[in-house]
């Protein structure tokens, strides 16, 4: 039976508007079929959205769903299911949370299984993947379901960028990347044509593309309001406030959410509210994704005092005008132009500081602009995608930039049998007596 | 140099096996630079064609992490992570260079941990892609291509079509005679053991393309003229499928119980050697083809077919081969721990090989002979299970 725990109190009233966002996009795919919709079971963050979106294809998101097991504490019966057909719990447990739901599913002949949490996820009509540099799972999950889904076709896409190498001259390289990742985009197209049986609309597409730009651009304005001190909204928070762009973009809900949380944001400015009262220490959330069952720990982290003004994590967007992304009629183009800058506009940065790299650029830029006392990295034990490397990134800042506390905290995302709360508690205590003893050195 | 001779081929092999390194380590103290890489994909045929010496790197499956931890993470592969911190104790100084083609998260994510702490006077992230389309096999031979320029820099000089095309032969030969030793172990009971064909396997991947080819060539003669043994009617005939095992220790628990390991589908075997690179016009394009569509490994995502029965053949079907070819009774199938990639196959790869008629077992480890005893204790319940 799942372990209740109360849930995180969220600091913005917008912020309380999510779990209405996460409920619609899984009822979405429950209702799909009756509306005559495919549904796609999808990634984030993989180019697809605005394709699916312009395509009226409704994207079943697999992260989202064993997110919400994993925040309800309700992951153990998937995964368990799971590990009876010999998935390992050492893989990544979004996937082998969401791969025990769907072998449950397929047991029941497509129902849902009973106590699914917030009604479960309906079957998808396709699996869209993508090889990137970034997440094995993202093209071997689906390949994985589709041993317990045989009729469910698979299509992956491939997108990637110029490796980081500082003696390489990634912008030779960049239109390469580039190409590639247009053809793939184009592949996909031609593999949703095929299973909706419609054809792309592209003019569609290009005003979703134009939309999902705006997005990105009020999303970047609505996180820069946080610099402010005492900052009004918190990592904690944006765990929550991710979901529209990263599970709604290209969708009007999506923009229209952040013009609300900008005007709110504005507003706690103005009236001088702040996350945490008072507002002792700054912390930069550096990297990893965060324990879905324990989002709770960034309230003891504020209530002594501590807050998130900025994390990497889910950031996944920057303002279109800093990628100086050449001009193109071709959408899908502009998508792919807009993937590759995504992750080499950091680039040039870090040659200009030796030994240093992208991802550290990144943050050092954060830690300067909103204005950071420590770093905290998390390290999720089933999932190299975001966590492999952390130490590197962290051991890079300190040589490279200025030796700040840092904490990496041990987890995971959706199995909680690696997660002690007195332990992690113990550990962000140990963390502020550093932050604090960093700060009187400094004067 | 190792004396590769008629009659001492499994001697060298031995000596190559043992001393991991030693051939390259002359080599260098010769004045020929040596480049190191991970995993099946590194690009032998460019390396040679480039006058350098591409050894790929092994772990010590009885030596415990001692450094390399505090560098990275224990979530990564366990053998990468055994080959950092070989890496990091100065195992492998003799190294002017790495390639690390992009197998896995394991590997991409932890590029930067690996270029940044060994300090290499030469690096290269190679970044074959996961999908096979046309799109893809011309973006890989956009990277063969930028992987040619950035060696042709490093060592100063050109690297021609001819001497590609060169180098492609000389690979083709070499997997040929490897895949003619293999043969050796469809007899019953096999020529060769699969302790000894591991060590040659192992030794293989060490040295110069000609000396591995003059290697497998005397362990061939060799293992012929051995007198036929009389075959044990309940050893049973096994094959082992993995990635990247390049140590005998898992064999002999195998061996050790009678049992015959006559065929492998891993990374340090026949992946390696059933496929030959196609001689083309563009020597470049038979490369990529070879190492993104024919190389048989669970990171190139491969699905065209129209049925799952027909993408499970595409994927699989070269192990339903093996089963038939070499009469095997029964498959091991040992997969490292936080290896997402192979962790993925297991269920669809276990029944398809069982459905092809050798029942599987399925073994999740470390890459350390620390846990040894247990893997032992399964392997022997399995065998008795199928006896």
């Amino acid at each position: 039976m799942a372990e209740e725990k109360k849930g995180r109190a969220v600091a913005t009233s917008t912020a309380a508007k999510i779990p209405k966002f996460v409920r619609g996009n899984l009822s979405a795919t429950l209702k799909a079929k009756e509306e005559g919709k495919k549904v796609a079971a999808a990634f984030i963050a993989d180019g697809q959205d605005e394709i699916m979106r312009a395509m009226d294809i409704v994207p079943a998101w697999g992260e989202s769903f064993s997110g919400v097991c994993a925040a309800k504490r309700d992951a153990e019966k998937y995964l368990q299911k799971a590990e009876s057909d010999n998935f390992s719990r050492s893989l990544c447990t979004y996937a082998t949370c969401n791969i025990g739901f769907d072998m449950m599913r397929e047991e029941l002949g497509g129902a849902t299984p009973e106590g699914a949490p917030w009604g479960g996820m309906g079957r998808p009509d396709m699996m869209l993947g993508n090889g990137q540099l970034l997440c094995d799972p993202r093209f071997k999950w689906p390949q994985a379901t589709q041993h317990y889904q045989q009729d469910v076709p698979v299509f992956v896409t491939n997108m990637y960028y110029p490796p980081w190498d500082p003696n390489a001259d990634h912008h030779e390289q960049e239109a390469i990347y580039v190409k590639y990742a247009a053809d793939e985009l184009r592949e996909t197209v031609k593999f949703c044509e095929k299973i909706t049986g419609k054809k792309m609309d592209w003019d569609r597409l290009a005003a979703t593309v134009e939309l999902s730009d705006k997005t990105w651009d009020l999303f970047i304005d609505t996180y820069e309001l946080r610099k402010h001190i005492p900052t009004p909204m918190d990592t904690g928070d944006a765990m929550n406030t991710m979901v529209p762009l990263t599970f709604n973009l290209g969708t009007q809900e999506a923009y229209d959410f952040y013009v609300d949380l900008n005007a709110e944001l504005r507003q706690k400015i103005a009236d001088g509210v702040g996350v945490a009262n008072p507002e002792k220490y700054r912390i930069i959330w550096a990297a990893g994704l965060p324990s879905w069952f324990a989002l709770g720990d960034f309230q003891y982290f504020n209530g002594k005092g501590v807050v998130f003004p900025v994390e990497v994590t889910y950031r996944g967007c920057e303002k279109i005008e800093r990628l100086d992304l050449p001009k193109t009629n071709d959408p899908l183009e502009h998508i792919a132009w807009r993937w590759v800058r995504y992750w080499t506009h950091w680039y040039d940065a870090a040659k200009k500081r030796p030994g240093s790299t992208p991802k550290v650029e990144r943050i050092i830029e954060y830690i300067e602009d909103y204005k950071c006392d420590g770093a905290v990295f998390h390290s999720a034990f089933s999932c190299r995608s975001w966590h492999a490397g952390i130490m590197q990134q962290a051991a890079t800042l300190k040589k490279v930039y200025k030796d700040i506390p840092i904490l990496i905290m041990e987890g995971d995302i959706v199995d909680i049998s690696s997660y002690n709360e007195a332990d992690t508690h113990n550990r962000i205590d140990a963390f502020i007596e550093t932050l604090a003893a960093s700060k009187k050195r400094q004067g | 140099m190792t004396d590769i001779r008629d009659g001492n081929g499994l001697a060298a092999a031995e000596k190559l096996y043992t001393q991991y390194g030693s051939r390259a380590r002359e080599l260098k103290a010769s004045g020929k630079k040596v480049i190191g890489y991970l995993s099946a994909l590194g690009p032998v045929e460019i390396m040679t064609a480039a006058g350098v010496l591409p050894i790929r790197l092994k772990g010590n499956v009885s030596e415990a992490i001692s450094k390399g931890d505090a560098y990275m993470e224990t979530i990564v592969c366990p053998f990468v992570r055994n080959v950092f911190d070989l890496a990091v104790k100065g195992k492998y100084d003799f190294l002017d260079g790495m390639v690390l083609p992009h197998q896995c998260d394991s590997i991409d994510r932890t590029n930067e941990t690996w270029s940044y702490t060994l300090g290499l006077p030469y690096w290269h992230f190679l970044n074959v892609p996961h999908v096979t389309d046309d799109p893809s096999i011309a973006f890989m031979k956009e990277i063969l291509r930028i992987f040619i320029k950035t060696l042709e820099k490093f060592t100063g000089k050109a690297i021609t079509d001819q001497a590609i095309a060169d180098a492609v032969k000389a690979h083709n030969n070499n997997r040929k005679l490897m895949r003619e030793l293999y043969d050796l172990r469809k007899s019953n009971p096999p020529l060769i053991s699969g302790s000894e064909m591991m060590k040659v396997l192992v030794a293989a991947m060490s040295i110069p393309v000609e000396e591995s080819s003059a290697l497998i060539e005397a362990v061939m003669k060799e293992v012929k003229e051995r007198k036929p043994a009389a075959a044990n009617p309940k050893a049973k005939r096994i094959m082992l499928i993995g990635d990247q095992i390049d140590d005998v220790a898992v064999i002999e628990a195998i061996e050790s119980t009678g049992a015959y390991l006559v065929m492998d589908d891993l990374s340090t075997g026949s992946k390696m050697y059933w496929q030959d690179v196609d001689a083309t016009a563009d020597p470049v394009q038979g490369i990529a083809e070879r190492y993104l569509r024919k190389l048989k490994i669970p990171t190139t995502f491969v699905g065209s077919a129209d049925t799952y029965q027909g993408i499970l053949e595409e994927r699989f079907g070269h192990m339903k081969k093996y089963v038939n070819e070499f009469k095997v009774d029964g498959a091991i199938l040992f997969i490292y721990k936080y290896c997402d990639p192979y962790g993925f196959e297991v269920p669809a790869i276990k029944s398809y090989v069982e459905a092809a008629g050798a029942p599987v077992l399925y073994l999740e480890d470390e890459y350390s002979t620390s846990s040894l005893a247990r893997v032992k204790t399964r392997i022997e319940a399995f065998l008795e299970m199928i006896a």
